[in-house]
This record gives C-alpha cells, sequence and structure tokens, in this order.
C-alpha cells in the first residue's frame, strides 16, 4: 500500500551519464535553464507541479501534485512539507496528503483555507495548473500497518479529515479488511469535504460507517448528526467502544477531548492536533523581555518570552527554517548554547546548554545563545 | 563644540538620535521587502545569464566567420561576456552573498552558499569582506581593504623607497584584482614574517586553489577547446572580458573608500564603540558616485557605498530609495555625504595613488571622532 517511485519528471541526475558530467554542472545553473523549459524540472531539488486544482468544500481545495524525481515517497496518513513562495518569501507548511499515491507518483494534498493562514491562503486562493511547489519531509506515525484488521474509528474533526481520508481510501483500495467507522464533524455542510465518494463508499461497501455531524448547521438531513464530541454523542453513534482502535484527527481541544472519552475504553488511541493545545501554565506575570543571542547571524535581538521563538524571530524580520510549527517535524530545530527554554505544549523547562530546542514549540524563559 | 571641515563633532545626545534615525529609516526599508525585490534579484540573475550566454556564444561562432566579422564577433563577445561577470561579481554576487536576499528563503539566493564566476571563493569573502572590512571599515591595522596591503593610499600608512612604483602596481593590481582579491585572506605576508609555515599556508590555500583552477579551465581551457580552430579567438575574448570585470571592479570600489574627504581610523576607535559610533563611522569612510539606473547596476549599487555601508543586509536595490533620507539626515547633524561623478571621484583616488607613493605624513587627527570618545 506504500506509494510508488515517483515517474519521472526530471532529467537524469543518478545515472552513469550524469556522473561523468555531475563535476562540470552547477546545480543552480542547471536549474536556471530547465527551469525556462519546464519549472518543474532542477538538478537535485525536490520540485512538484500543481496537475490540477479542484474546489473541494467552501475555502477548501485539493492541489494534484505530480513530484519530480527528487521528491520522497509519502504513505497515507502522513504529512509532507509544501513550500511555495508568498510576498517574495518562502513560506513552508505541512499537508497531509488525501490520496493513495499510486504508480504515476502523483500526491493530492487538500487545504483548508486559514484566516491569516499565509500559505493556505496562496495556495487555495492563487495557485493554478502549472505552477510549482517545492516538496520536502514527509512524516507522521498514523500510517496503515501491513495487515490491518479489527474494527476501528477514525474521529476527524474539521481540516482533520484530511489524514484519515486518505486512511480510508488507503482501506477502500485493500477491499476494507477491517471494520471502520468514520465520526466527522464540521461546523457547516458547505465544509464538508469528499462527502459524495464517503457515501457511497458507505452504501456499497458494508464493512464502512459513516457519520456526519454538524455542530453549527441550524437544519440537518437525515443522515446528519449534531453537537460536539461528547460521551453521549459517541455512545449513540459509535455504541460500545471496547475493543476499537482510534484514530483521532483536528484541533487540539478536539483531539484532548476525544482521548479523555476512549481513554482506558478503547483497545489503542492514536491522535493528531493541528494547533497546540493551550500552554500548560503560562503565568502572565512571568512574561518579560529575554534577549536571544544568534550566533551564526551574528545578532542579538529581544523577544517577549511570552511567545514562541519561531514566532518572535520571525516579527524581528529573520525567516527561519520552519515547517508544521506544531512541533512534531522538526524543521526548525536548531542548538541552544545556553539559557532555559520550556516546552509551550508541555512546560518542561531545559536548563541543559548544547541542546537542540524546536523554535516552533519553545519559548524563552531566560537570555539565551542559538546556533542560527 | 569642535568642528572639522567637513562634519560636526556630535554630542552624546545627538549622536543616539542619529543612531536611532539612520535604524528607523531601516525598520522601514526592511517592513516593506517583499515581491518586487524578489523579483529585481531574479531578473538580475536573469541578466547575468543571459549575457553570458550571449557573450560566449558570440565568442564561438566568431571563431567560424570570415575576418571582418570575426573581429566584431570578437569584440562584442568579449564585452558582452565581461558585462555579464560584472553583474554576476556585482549586482548578483556581492549582494546575495552579504545575506541581503537570505529573507527569501530561496536556496538559489542564500548568502551562505551563493558561488560566483570569480577566482576567489566566496567563503574567504564572506570572511574579508562581510565581516572584516564591514565592521572595522576603513580601520588601520584591521580593515585589508585599506590598499589590500599593496598600496599606500593614506599618510598613516608607512613609507618605503619601494612604494616610488606605487603608480605601476596599481595598474597590475587594477588587471589583476580578482587575484588579488581571492588571496586577501591568506595574508601572504605572515609567511615572510615567520607567522605561519609555508605548509599551513598551502593547506589554507586549497579550497582557493580549486576554485581558481576550476576558473582557469572553464574560461582557459573548456571554452577554447569547443571552439576548435577558433581556440585563440576564444582564449583572448575571455581574457579580455576578465580583464574588463577587474578593472572596472577595481575603479568602483577604490572610488568608495579612497576619495579625498573619507577619513581612516586608529585602532582605538572600535573600543566601545556604539552602534550610532559605527554608523557615523560608515558614513565618514564611504563615498558614493552620483549617476543613473544604469550605473547603479552596473557598480552593483556601490554607487550608493554609503547606503550599502550603513545597511550592508538591505537589498541594495533599496538603497536608491533610501539614499535621499540618509543624505538628509546627514546634513541635519553637520554629516558630510560623500558624493560625486564617478570621474571626479575616480581621479581623486588617482591622485591618492601618486600623491603617497611619495613620502607624506598624517594631517593632524581629525578631532571630531576622537573627541566624543573622550
Amino acid at each position: 500500500m506504500s506509494a510508488t517511485a515517483p515517474a519521472s519528471s526530471a532529467p537524469p541526475t543518478s545515472g552513469p551519464l550524469a556522473r561523468l558530467v555531475a563535476p562540470l554542472i552547477d546545480p543552480s545553473v542547471f536549474d536556471f535553464w530547465a527551469g525556462l523549459v519546464n519549472p518543474a524540472w532542477s538538478w537535485a531539488r525536490p520540485l512538484a507541479r500543481v496537475v490540477a486544482r479542484r474546489i473541494e468544500a467552501l475555502d477548501t481545495v485539493t492541489l494534484v501534485l505530480q513530484p519530480n524525481r527528487h521528491c520522497g515517497k509519502v504513505k497515507p496518513g502522513q504529512h509532507i512539507n509544501v513550500s511555495a513562495e508568498v510576498d517574495g518569501r518562502r513560506t513552508t507548511r505541512s499537508y497531509s496528503v488525501t490520496n493513495v499515491p499510486g504508480r504515476d507518483g502523483r500526491i493530492e494534498i487538500t487545504i483548508k483555507r486559514v484566516e491569516g493562514g499565509k500559505l493556505s491562503t496562496h495556495l487555495c486562493r492563487d495557485v493554478r495548473a502549472g505552477d510549482v511547489v517545492e516538496l520536502g519531509l514527509s512524516f507522521g506515525d498514523m500510517t496503515l500497518p501491513v495487515h490491518p484488521q479489527g474494527q476501528w474509528l477514525f474521529l476527524a474533526a474539521g481540516s482533520g479529515i484530511t489524514p484519515l481520508m486518505s486512511l480510508t481510501r488507503a482501506l477502500a483500495a485493500q477491499n476494507m479488511p477491517v471494520d471502520l467507522t468514520l465520526v466527522y464533524w464540521v461546523k457547516t455542510r458547505a465544509e464538508l469535504c469528499f462527502v459524495r465518494e464517503l457515501r457511497a463508499l458507505a452504501a456499497s461497501q458494508p464493512r464502512f460507517k459513516l457519520h456526519l455531524v454538524l455542530t453549527h448547521e441550524a437544519d440537518r438531513l437525515a443522515d446528519e448528526a449534531q453537537g460536539f464530541i461528547s460521551h453521549e454523542q459517541l455512545a449513540s453513534l459509535v455504541g460500545a467502544l471496547s475493543g476499537k482502535q482510534v484514530f483521532a484527527c483536528g484541533p487540539g481541544g478536539f483531539v484532548d477531548t476525544a482521548r479523555a472519552l476512549t481513554a482506558g475504553v478503547a483497545r489503542s488511541f492514536m491522535a493528531e492536533g493541528f494547533t497546540p493545545s493551550a500552554p500548560a501554565s503560562t503565568d502572565p506575570a512571568a512574561i518579560t523581555t529575554v534577549r536571544v543571542q544568534l550566533l551564526k547571524s551574528g545578532r542579538a535581538l529581544d523577544v517577549s518570552s511570552g511567545q514562541s521563538l519561531l514566532v518572535a524571530l520571525e516579527q524581528q524580520g529573520l525567516n527561519p527554517a520552519s515547517g508544521c510549527r506544531m512541533g512534531i517535524c522538526h524543521t526548525c530545530v536548531c542548538t541552544k548554547h545556553s539559557g532555559t527554554t520550556q516546552d509551550i505544549n508541555t512546560g518542561d523547562q531545559d536548563t541543559e546548554p548544547d541542546t537542540t530546542v524546536r523554535l516552533c514549540v519553545s519559548r524563552a524563559c531566560t537570555d539565551i545563545t542559538l546556533d542560527i | 563644540m569642535s568642528t572639522t571641515s567637513l562634519h560636526r563633532t556630535l554630542n552624546a545626545d545627538e549622536l543616539q538620535h542619529f543612531g536611532a534615525e539612520i535604524d528607523a529609516l531601516r525598520a522601514r526599508t526592511v517592513a516593506d521587502l517583499g515581491a518586487r525585490d524578489a523579483r529585481y534579484i531574479r531578473n538580475i540573475l536573469k541578466a547575468v545569464r543571459f549575457t553570458e550566454v550571449l557573450g560566449r556564444g558570440l565568442l564561438l561562432a566568431g571563431a567560424f566567420m570570415p575576418a571582418p566579422w570575426l573581429t566584431a564577433a570578437w569584440l562584442a563577445g568579449a564585452v558582452i561576456l565581461g558585462i555579464s561577470k560584472i553583474l554576476d561579481n556585482m549586482e548578483l554576487g556581492h549582494n546575495v552573498i552579504h545575506g541581503q536576499f537570505d529573507w527569501m528563503g530561496d536556496p538559489q539566493f542564500n548568502g551562505k552558499t551563493f558561488e560566483w564566476d570569480i577566482v576567489g571563493t566566496s567563503d574567504s569573502w564572506r570572511k574579508t569582506h562581510n565581516f572584516r572590512h564591514h565592521t572595522y571599515t576603513n580601520v588601520h591595522g584591521m580593515d585589508d581593504d585599506i590598499g589590500y596591503g599593496v598600496l599606500r593610499l593614506f599618510p598613516e600608512q608607512p613609507w618605503s623607497p619601494g612604494r616610488l612604483g606605487q603608480p605601476l602596481y596599481a595598474l597590475i593590481f587594477a588587471l589583476l584584482f580578482q587575484w588579488g582579491v581571492a588571496i586577501q585572506d591568506l595574508r601572504v605576508g605572515r609567511l615572510f614574517k615567520g607567522r605561519i609555515t609555508g605548509k599551513e599556508l598551502g593547506r589554507q590555500f586549497a579550497p582557493t586553489r580549486r576554485k581558481m583552477v576550476r576558473q582557469l579551465i572553464k574560461d582557459y581551457v573548456f571554452f577554447p577547446l569547443l571552439a576548435g580552430p577558433g581556440f585563440f579567438t576564444v582564449f583572448t575574448g575571455n581574457l579580455i572580458a576578465n580583464g574588463i570585470r577587474n578593472v572596472w571592479t577595481y575603479t568602483v570600489i577604490f572610488c568608495g573608500h579612497f576619495t579625498t574627504d573619507v577619513e581612516t581610523f586608529p585602532k582605538s576607535i572600535v573600543k566601545n564603540e556604539t552602534r550610532a559610533h559605527w554608523y557615523v563611522r560608515q558614513v565618514r569612510g564611504s563615498s558614493n558616485l552620483s549617476g543613473g539606473f544604469l550605473l547603479n547596476v552596473m557598480t552593483g549599487n556601490l554607487s550608493h557605498q554609503i547606503e550599502h555601508h550603513l545597511f550592508p543586509d538591505v537589498p541594495a536595490n533599496r538603497y536608491v530609495d533610501m539614499a535621499p533620507a540618509v543624505r538628509e539626515i546627514c546634513a541635519r547633524y553637520g554629516q558630510h555625504y560623500n558624493t560625486g561623478s564617478m570621474t571626479r571621484q575616480f581621479s581623486q583616488v588617482l591622485w591618492r595613488i601618486v600623491r603617497h607613493a611619495f613620502p607624506s605624513s598624517p594631517a593632524k587627527l581629525h578631532p571630531s571622532l576622537q573627541a566624543k570618545r573622550g
């Protein structure tokens, strides 16, 4: 079920000919001329061309990407870092693949526009077929086992549907080897993604059950439920949780509730939250201004200790490498030489010198020195 | 208040305000960076690539043309390739290597990894230029760009009878400028003073040697061989192109810090220097060239040497908009804004080269910067 090797859309860079000419080639010069012919051609950079754009739902777009040969494989349930230039600045965020990458290597990402979100707004509104984006690392542990079996429960809220949709499609492609129930919460009907396909699958596949839940819609159709996730709601829609393997995906608060409701009852629980949960404890009185010393760039900045280092650095006009902004992809990791940082998610403090910190989920408690 | 002929001495309060105004100009420019600047540097890259192909193409094609056409194609090819190298080294390479476009996050314009069409490595340039020259601008004994260890341009530099040949050295240095810059970081003088062994120097030289060999093979073996019977047409054309680039970059760079009115400073100046002090030193140690868009592009915007030294990591295409503001701030604080036509500025440089070939002694130290240090 894993992705096959992406089809070639780039000139050879690993054959004997390529090895022979490699010492003569300056990759940036090659990329310049190759890019005039086909913007997705590159000597070494993992680029992908947008081959189709579909409106999936309200403020939600699916982009079909044709990666070049330098792009890594990505499995259903995983995220991939996507970079594009927004107002001159390369901006990277991670998005779940929503399809099951096949022989042609094409991947689909489904993007919900976030209010004020730089890349999501660009990808949803500006990007068209023919444009090129750069792909980065793919990551995420919520993938299918070799032989899926048992009773599975997918809990998706909002754009949390995206990784669960690719897993659902992957299971459907295997003729549904598990009993799968998908509960899918959205605010309004217009935000429902993939709904025709999901309904068709539920109608044709007896092992797949679908429950759509609308939380902010006045009138609802016969097969739609309403209300936020709760013990009663799960009991009425899904029945007993015992023996079920639960996968939850959605905003941090939703995932926390889903975990609390199923803990100790379900057989297993796996989750991915989109936004970091609220900080464990941020005493407003403790927020001060701290000095961040940047060794490589030779700069020193005064920032508020109340925000993540990544946000603080960006507000000072820096553009450190970053990806998921939730602490899981490690793109923004750098070495902290001195000072105390706190993990925003866990509240754990780190006073050790020369440790790595993830800028996006760390705040500085004291003056610190970073190796960037 | 003590004054020199050109610069008013600023008291602590004025100095702080001067620095704050320069900081504010920087902040409002940086906040506006975006797609326009990205488009600009991409267009410069395009110009570099297309002129290189055109220049090399003309040299190659010329080799197969009848005599009168050969000369025309050879000359046009050499000049266009020279222009391509100038654009690559100045408006593209020099500015990108400063990290002016790092905010884009595009690996192609990353200051830490960019490499250029010149015999020196960008790594050694980052050290001698970005760090030493820009931090210690015009400080004797710290900024190696004062005469590049070859020329005596200020009376504070020691004189010896060998200096009498300086006008000739200056000419040779101009023709071979890229080679001089390439080995600047090695400070070969250390070898004669016994401060470094030949073996260690050879080890430090290795990366530059690799780059030199690569450049030599490219311009004097690979492309000439491509022309087959036209080997010498291409060989000499490339030689001329490199020469044009050398003489032009030398001229522009010398105009930036060696005109009559620029000041140089003793080592003591950098002790406890504030950012505002540093700004003032950059203004007093730099000189601009007045001209239009073409001059700005062809000099890599070093026509705005003062703005470049105040804001070395702000995209150079912004200097033209910042210059009037800088000039106005300087006027209000009584700081001389040194600018003039290229002819005027370079003739002042030539005069320095000739004048200080002969013995000269420093005038009394400018009290302006000294006084305020107390």
